[in-house]
């Protein structure tokens, strides 16, 4: 359990975008496994979700669904999405556990201009540091699950940590502990892929054929998995079939950043050589009048 | 006659040039804070990092208002004419000051004709990405993403244009500079620089 807490990775720094197999020593990372179809929707995750990291509660109403608040918020981390939904003619009540993925290729990290608003731990962990967060919400655009939350009062953006100060001391996160059905594991992230395998293995003998695991590639993988028993309808769970952490105008943002960095320098290098040649133009004392 | 002074900017114009100047240079810097970490210090400008943020789409407000004004007042004197494309076809002797194979200018050269055009329609798109930027919950992640290049890109063309017009005003040809602070240039600034507004001014 030592060495959780070293930070691989810095928001608008250049450590930023440094590749893994350099910034990786050998040291485990961690991962949630989240199996959707041993989850009774208890939601006792979200009240203890609330309870270690003091969130308060949020009033709700009402909406006629069986989901407790309509979405995240600053305070509400972590939320259980109910989707209803029909599939092969029989009605399907969908789970998705909604919170930070904790994404290998973080979108959020990529897309933040302050340096050190976000971080991510050697572990997997990605973390925002709200006292260097400038509130400009540009980490919510570059997140492809639409996690972070912004809230207008304290213009900080916040999502959830992964318990990082429980796993810091060698604890699972706060969900996974109270969680009544094992629904939640938590361990190295090799042996959650495992167990992933074992879960959809028993999960295709019970019928379903197309049970996935959601690990996208599109952000390098993830630290929070799902076991999704019908890994045919993603979008019906409301998890993106293709996430990416670098969409094409990041992209050729990022491109025309380093152009444009020295075009401005060699803009103001021409005018330096200009001078030099020409210098400041002197208007001749007895010049002729043209036109 | 040649150390006679001509009124060139009235002092509306000149508050309205430097207005915008100003609001434009803090908008620059705090602007390349959020694009460069390493220029992240010059979010100091607008007094840190945090009230940069908040204060930056201000200041956008202010410069925008400032640049309408400025189209409205010189939007007549920028048209180009003919012999302003003469003028453009010719700028490397301007660039190498053989002046007299330059076509004479009246009040605006066509450099400073182009410079309004691209700073104005870049204002414009400036206004569009910035209030997007500014109401990301309104206008929605890939509008955010494909904005912030937009923003940047109006920010290098600015940017550049900034640069060359700084230096041309200043230490390139001596005597331009005084047109924004008093108001005034000499005759033979003038009869050099825009002979055909000389003649206007002087009838000689």
């Amino acid at each position: 359990m030592t060495d959780t807490l070293t930070i691989r990775r810095v928001s608008a720094s250049p450590q930023a975008y440094i590749p893994l197999e350099v910034l990786r020593s050998g040291t485990p990372t961690y991962a949630k496994l989240v199996d959707i179809s041993k989850c009774i929707g208890c939601k006792g995750c979200e009240v203890a979700c609330k309870e270690w990291n003091d969130l308060g509660i949020e009033p709700t109403a009402n909406f006629g669904s069986y989901q407790s608040h309509q979405d995240l918020s600053p305070n509400t981390w972590l939320l259980m999405r109910f989707n209803e939904v029909e599939i092969d003619g029989s009605l399907n009540w969908l789970i998705k556990k909604d919170a930070c993925l904790h994404c290998e290729d973080p979108g959020c990290l990529f897309a933040c201009p302050a340096p050190g608003a976000i971080v991510q731990y050697t572990n997997g962990i990605v973390d925002f540091n709200q006292e260097n967060c400038i509130g400009c919400q540009y980490c919510v655009s570059g997140c492809p699950f639409d996690i972070p939350r912004f809230d207008p009062n304290t213009r900080k953006v916040s999502k959830c940590n992964m318990c990082v100060d429980r796993v810091e001391s060698g604890l699972e996160p706060a969900c996974v502990k109270t969680c009544p059905t094992n629904a939640i594991s938590w361990g190295s992230k090799s042996d959650m892929l495992a167990l992933a395998e074992q879960k959809i293995e028993t999960l295709r003998k019970r019928g379903y054929e197309k049970a996935s695991v959601y690990n996208p590639a599109g952000v390098g993988g993830t630290h929070m998995m799902y076991v999704v028993p019908h890994g045919d309808h993603l979008e019906d769970y409301s998890l993106p079939s293709d996430p990416t952490a670098s969409p094409a105008p990041m992209t050729a943002l990022g491109f025309l950043k380093r152009v444009g960095a020295y075009l401005m320098g060699f803009g103001l290098l021409g005018t330096l050589v200009h001078f030099l040649a020409y210098g400041p133009e002197r208007l001749d004392e007895h010049e002729e009048p043209r036109a | 006659m040649n150390d006679q002074l001509l009124s060139r900017f009235s002092f509306f114009e000149r508050i309205l040039h430097w207005l915008v100047g100003i609001t434009f240079l803090l908008l620059l810097m705090t602007g390349l804070a959020f694009a460069y970490p390493a220029l992240f210090w010059m979010t100091a400008v607008l007094g840190g990092a945090e009230s940069a943020r908040v204060l930056h789409p201000w200041c956008g407000i202010v410069f925008g208002l400032g640049m309408a004004a400025m189209v409205g007042i010189w939007l007549r004197d920028m048209f180009l004419s003919s012999s302003d494309w003469e003028w453009l076809g010719a700028v490397k002797y301007y660039a190498t000051r053989q002046s007299t194979r330059v076509p004479p200018a009246g009040k605006y050269n066509a450099g400073q004709k182009m410079f309004f055009w691209v700073q104005g329609v870049l204002a414009i798109l400036f206004v569009i990405s910035g209030v997007a930027l500014w109401f990301p919950d309104v206008s929605g992640a890939t509008v955010v993403q494909w904005m912030r290049l937009l923003h940047y890109a109006a920010t290098l063309g600015g940017g550049l244009f900034l640069i060359l017009h700084i230096y041309l005003g200043t230490v390139a040809y001596p005597g331009t500079a005084r047109a924004m602070i008093d108001g005034t240039v000499t005759a033979r600034w003038a009869r050099h620089h825009h002979p055909r507004w000389y003649k206007e001014q002087t009838g000689s």
